[in-house]
């Protein structure tokens, strides 16, 4: 786990715009965390990495990175202009002997933690710069301080690479799935089907890639556990769940007033070539999760959400319970595979599919993997270099670990292995694997 | 709820046939016959003195002559070639006799000879004429099976058999006599095949409902011989309930028994026409059409239906120039699809007014008529105008839409797995042309239905649910569809469902599909990336090897190719070619020597010898490679 009050020494954001006179350094400071952190100490800090990042710029036209001291590392990322986002990260301050670095977060792991929790205030809240100034301290310590307090980043594969979990459906299955969306969209025109959920994999999508991504992170990481913890308190499903509810806004939708909770986002659609604002609409029947986005200049009235509730809810549980099926079928001729003694990771770049072979939602912490392991992959990942377009890169550490990455035809492979063996049998193996996995897929890295 | 409407369409369903053909209308003086296996109608005047004309619906058949009145005529017929006329004639003889006339290019040729039946006090019911040259004499005693022998003027007993009975029904499309014994308690169907009769299962009715002569049909649908019988009013209940008809099969039709609900009282005549069953009824004067080859449910081999359409009138008919009137008293209905009206002089066939079927659909009917409809013969025009119109509609009709490719869709697996079985049975069985009058291939729905729609909105949602209803007949996506969903799919902006399809295998692997979506690489690099795993899946190694080096990836390409088992017949000046570009266009020399030397050693293992051969016209890169070499 990434012990977040331990390992995050601090998150701000900062924009020297706000207040570039002497004495409103404090201006400048839209957030910053931990909250008991006194003004003087913000100013020192926001104060260094405004120096860093405009004498940075003498030497580069890219904005600055990351900066590394003795005890702290700390990650810059400008997502509008002026604005800077600054992650803070304690390292152990006595380096011992080499290999014994597990402690120390992948800079790109926390990089992309960073990446994800901008595009989420995005999403919800819009760009910096379309906010008041004097708003935006107001809106950003309601929006991050929840979230960063919120973050829960374990030690596994699943977490190297921010992706999506596809279900992998038979057509017919799907048919029904689209069949269902293009019957729904046909018939309420206003709503537009941006995702079909199912557990915690996605099944259809609406939205370009990466607000999709952003979707399902929200989905998958904040809303559903929410709405899961809620039924199993519950107990036995009631009959209202399995004909279905609103679950954006998260009271349901039971009159025109829970209509003014619907939540607003900034999305943009697949079909789409510029983010618009929508509100997002989330529906859930048994363990299907569909959302959807209405124009916020649409009339939304009570009675149409009644009429949409009496229209899905039938429908999707048929839906959902035939997916269901199918998902114990697929899990227990699973169940039967021994699992193996190598693990691996699929990231396909460009639809963000994401699998691995232990699977994200499993009870059993993949604690054999080493962070260090972890992290040799996420450099791998993030260098694109290494592997290029079509590559192989084999790595080996002083604990017999074997890491094997693969990049073909925009998809990435890793495998890791804890064995002695030579590099050819590893080689041999890993193609075994690969040729196991991939299947129907053109995977041929040199 | 509201009602589909085929545009343009007819309101009526049935029409009678535009021109009537024409006779002397029934007087004193002027006798009327029918003969239904020839369809002819005999006109008599004064008992054949003053003439006969013979008029039906093949002019070439039609004729008239004169002959001698030897006392009433209670039927006429010609041999099915037209050259013996048989008449019998109601005479108080202590023999019963049929007369022969001989005919030769439909003029009497004044031969005539008479033949009495064998039983010689049993009474002639009728005969028939089951082939050339063969007559049967049906008596109350049994049928006798006759050769005729026109140029000895006589005839020769092939077969007989007894059977008291007081009636009969015939078929002459499937030459079946049915004789009612037991005061129409029991029915003894005769199958007059092979200049022989077989006596077939009897059927034997509740004798405590027998039925009467005009109750009873027997009729030929979807080649089998079914005996239809009106029955009237339920036997329990005091009130009489509304008529049924009870088709029991008499051969083929599997055994089961369909019964019709027409829900009318009254008086009824039978139409058959493309192996619907139209049920016309006098007093509230509309026609029900019934097909028993709907799926409905089916207990103890019994099986319901309900007429398929509302009930409804036949379109009006001119006569004239005017109006005549329909359903009337004057009209006699004979099997399969005529109808005279003896009093007006008209002869009319029944026809079938396919766009009728969808005037006036409830909504979740439009499957089912789209079903009936592929089950006749001329029904194709008629599914392309409902699928058009459905498609225009779509965003009110898509359920529907969707039930209707399911509909042509199961068809056309069934027609395919009944091929792929006779192909495999590698017998010669007759073409299923008969159990499946209409198929509509996947080409047909491109061309005539789905490419005329470029411009409709829904578009999309309409390609994916023929395509959903393919995937659920497990039929094979073929590339006229395939290119049509891929086209349509991306110019709507669609491209991500495209994608989910194909990845699902839901458009077919091909060749060509792969190319398509290759290109469309340069603004959807994911398109790219499935085109090249369907490359692979179809083992297109070559093109997967010319495609890397497109994208200029020589190395790459090199690698694919050692690996797919292509490397030895790639020609190696365009290998050189795309690693020098890379090479240059990058700046890393080393990708051209690790090409150079790969070749190198594929020339060594190949030939023995790693030069380069003249044929290979690599000489600018061997130069290359010198010059490199130089400078290092």
């Amino acid at each position: 786990m990434i012990d977040t009050p331990h390992k995050i020494d601090s998150f701000f954001i900062f924009n020297s715009n706000f207040g570039p006179k002497e004495g409103d350094e404090l201006k400048r400071i839209l957030f910053f965390y931990p909250n008991q952190i006194n003004t003087d100490v913000r100013k020192t800090q926001v104060g260094l990495c405004e120096a860093i990042v405009r004498f940075m710029t003498t030497f580069s036209s890219e904005p600055c990175e990351a900066l590394q001291t003795q005890s702290k590392r700390y990650i810059f990322f400008q997502p509008e202009k002026n604005f800077w986002m600054v992650l803070v990260i304690r390292i152990p301050y006595a380096t011992k002997l080499s290999g014994d670095s597990k402690d120390v977060v992948e800079p790109s792991i926390m990089q992309d933690f960073m990446v994800s929790s901008y595009k989420t205030f995005r999403m919800f809240v819009g760009l910096f710069k379309d906010i008041p100034p004097e708003d935006t301290y107001g809106i950003c310590e309601q929006f991050f301080n929840p979230y960063i307090t919120s973050i829960d980043v374990s030690n596994d594969l699943s977490n190297i690479i921010q992706g999506i979990n596809y279900l992998p459906l038979e057509k017919n299955s799907f048919f029904k799935v689209i069949c269902f969306i293009d019957l729904l969209q046909v018939n309420y025109p206003q709503f537009k089907c941006i995702s079909f959920v199912y557990n915690d994999q996605l099944i259809w999508n609406g939205l370009c890639k990466d607000d999709m991504l952003t979707l399902y992170q929200y989905l998958v990481h904040s809303l559903l556990p929410k709405q899961v913890e809620k039924e199993i308190q519950g107990g036995a499903v009631t009959a209202a769940e399995r004909h279905g509810r609103f679950i954006s806004p998260p009271e349901g939708i039971h009159s025109d007033e829970d209509l003014k909770k619907l939540n607003k986002v900034y999305l943009r659609r697949e079909d789409d070539n510029e983010t618009k604002q929508y509100y997002l609409v989330i529906y859930r029947t048994l363990s299907a999760t569909v959302s959807f986005t209405v124009d916020v200049d649409t009339h939304v009235d009570f009675a149409t959400f009644r009429a949409l509730d009496t229209f899905i809810g039938p429908q999707l549980s048929t839906i959902a319970s035939s997916i269901g099926e199918q998902c114990t079928i697929h899990a227990l001729q699973n169940a039967q595979i021994a699992s193996p003694d190598h693990k691996f990771l699929y990231f396909n770049k460009l639809n963000l599919a994401f699998k691995t072979s232990t699977p994200s939602n499993c009870m059993t912490p993949s604690a054999a993997v080493k962070p260090e392991v972890l992290n040799i992959i996420a450099e791998i990942h993030q260098d694109h270099k290494s592997l290029g377009k079509y590559g192989e890169i084999i790595i080996k550490t002083p604990d017999e670990y074997w890491i094997t990455g693969k990049s073909s035809n925009d998809r990435e492979f890793y495998v890791v292995m804890q064995k002695n063996a030579n590099l050819k049998e590893i080689a041999d193996e890993v193609k075994r694997i690969c040729e196991m996995q991939m299947k129907g897929i053109f995977f041929y890295p040199m | 709820m509201a009602k589909f409407c085929l545009n343009h369409s007819d309101k009526y369903y049935i029409s009678l046939s535009d021109q009537p053909k024409r006779f002397d209308a029934d007087s004193p003086v002027t006798n009327v016959f029918f003969d239904d296996n020839n369809g002819q109608v005999f006109t008599v005047r004064s008992g054949g003195v003053t003439g006969v004309t013979v008029n039906g619906l093949d002019d070439s058949k039609c004729t008239s002559f004169r002959m001698e009145d030897k006392g009433p005529i209670i039927s006429i017929k010609f041999s099915p070639d037209h050259k013996v006329l048989a008449i019998q004639r109601n005479i108080d003889a202590q023999i019963p006799a049929v007369e022969f006339y001989n005919f030769q290019d439909l003029i009497p040729t004044n031969v005539e000879y008479s033949h009495s039946c064998k039983w010689k006090n049993a009474k002639i019911l009728g005969f028939v004429w089951p082939r050339v040259n063969e007559i049967a004499f049906i008596t109350d005693h049994g049928i006798e099976l006759l050769q005729v022998l026109p140029e000895k003027k006589q005839l020769k007993t092939l077969k007989s058999i007894s059977f008291s009975g007081a009636w009969y029904s015939w078929c002459a499309q499937s030459n079946i006599v049915l004789l009612a014994g037991n005061n129409g308690a029991l029915l003894q169907p005769f199958s007059l095949h092979g200049s022989n009769i077989s006596k077939l299962q009897k059927l034997e009715l509740d004798s405590s409902r027998p039925v009467v002569e005009r109750d009873v049909f027997v009729l030929r649908i979807c080649d089998a011989s079914w005996c239809a019988i009106f029955r009237h009013g339920s036997p329990t209940a005091s009130t009489p309930g509304p008529t049924e008809v009870c088709l029991i099969p008499i051969t083929g039709g599997n055994g089961i028994q369909h019964v019709l609900k027409t829900g009318l009282v009254g008086r009824f005549a039978v139409s058959v026409i493309d192996n619907l069953l139209i049920i016309h009824h006098q007093s509230s004067q509309t026609s029900q059409l019934f097909d028993i080859l709907e799926e409905t449910k089916c207990e103890n081999n019994v099986a319901i239906h309900l007429p398929i359409v509302q009930g409804m009138s036949m379109k009006p008919a001119l006569v004239d120039g005017q109006e005549c009137p329909m359903y009337s008293g004057n009209w006699v209905v004979f099997q399969p699809d005529y109808i005279i009206d003896a009093r007006l002089g008209c002869l009319w066939t029944v026809n079938l007014i396919h766009s009728g079927l969808a005037h006036n659909v409830p909504r979740d009917e439009i499957s089912k008529i789209v079903g009936v409809l592929l089950r006749r013969k001329d029904g194709k025009d008629t599914i392309y105008s409902i699928l058009n119109q459905l498609i225009t509609q779509a965003d009110v009709y898509l359920v529907e839409l969707s039930r209707v490719f399911d509909e042509i869709n199961s068809v056309y697996r069934k027609w395919a797995d009944a091929e792929v079985a006779r192909n495999t049975a590698g017998q010669v069985v007759e073409k299923a042309g008969n159990t499946f009058p209409v198929l509509i291939s996947q080409a047909d729905m491109c061309s005539r239905v789905l490419q005329t729609h470029a411009d409709d909105k829904y578009l999309v949602q309409v390609v994916t649910a023929y395509l959903a209803s393919l995937s659920l007949q497990n039929m094979v996506v073929q590339h006229p569809v395939a290119e049509l969903c891929v086209r349509t799919l991306v110019t709507r902006g669609a491209s991500a469902r495209l994608r989910s399809l194909v990845r699902r295998g839901c458009l077919g692997e091909e060749q060509l599909l792969a190319c398509q979506l290759l290109s469309l690489g340069h603004f959807d690099p994911a398109a790219a990336q499935l085109a090249l795993d369907m490359m692979w899946r179809l083992k297109a190694f070559e093109e997967i090897v010319e495609v890397l080096l497109s994208w200029n990836e020589p190395v790459s390409a090199v690698g694919a190719a050692k690996q797919t088992g292509v490397w030895t017949t790639l020609a190696p000046r365009k290998l050189l070619a795309a690693a020098h570009h890379y090479a240059q266009e990058t700046n890393t020399p080393t990708t051209f020597l690790a090409v150079y030397h790969a070749l190198l050693a594929r020339n060594e293992r190949v030939r023995g010898s790693s030069h380069f051969v003249k044929g290979e016209q690599c000489d600018v890169y061997i130069e290359y490679y010198k010059q490199m070499m130089a400078d290092s």
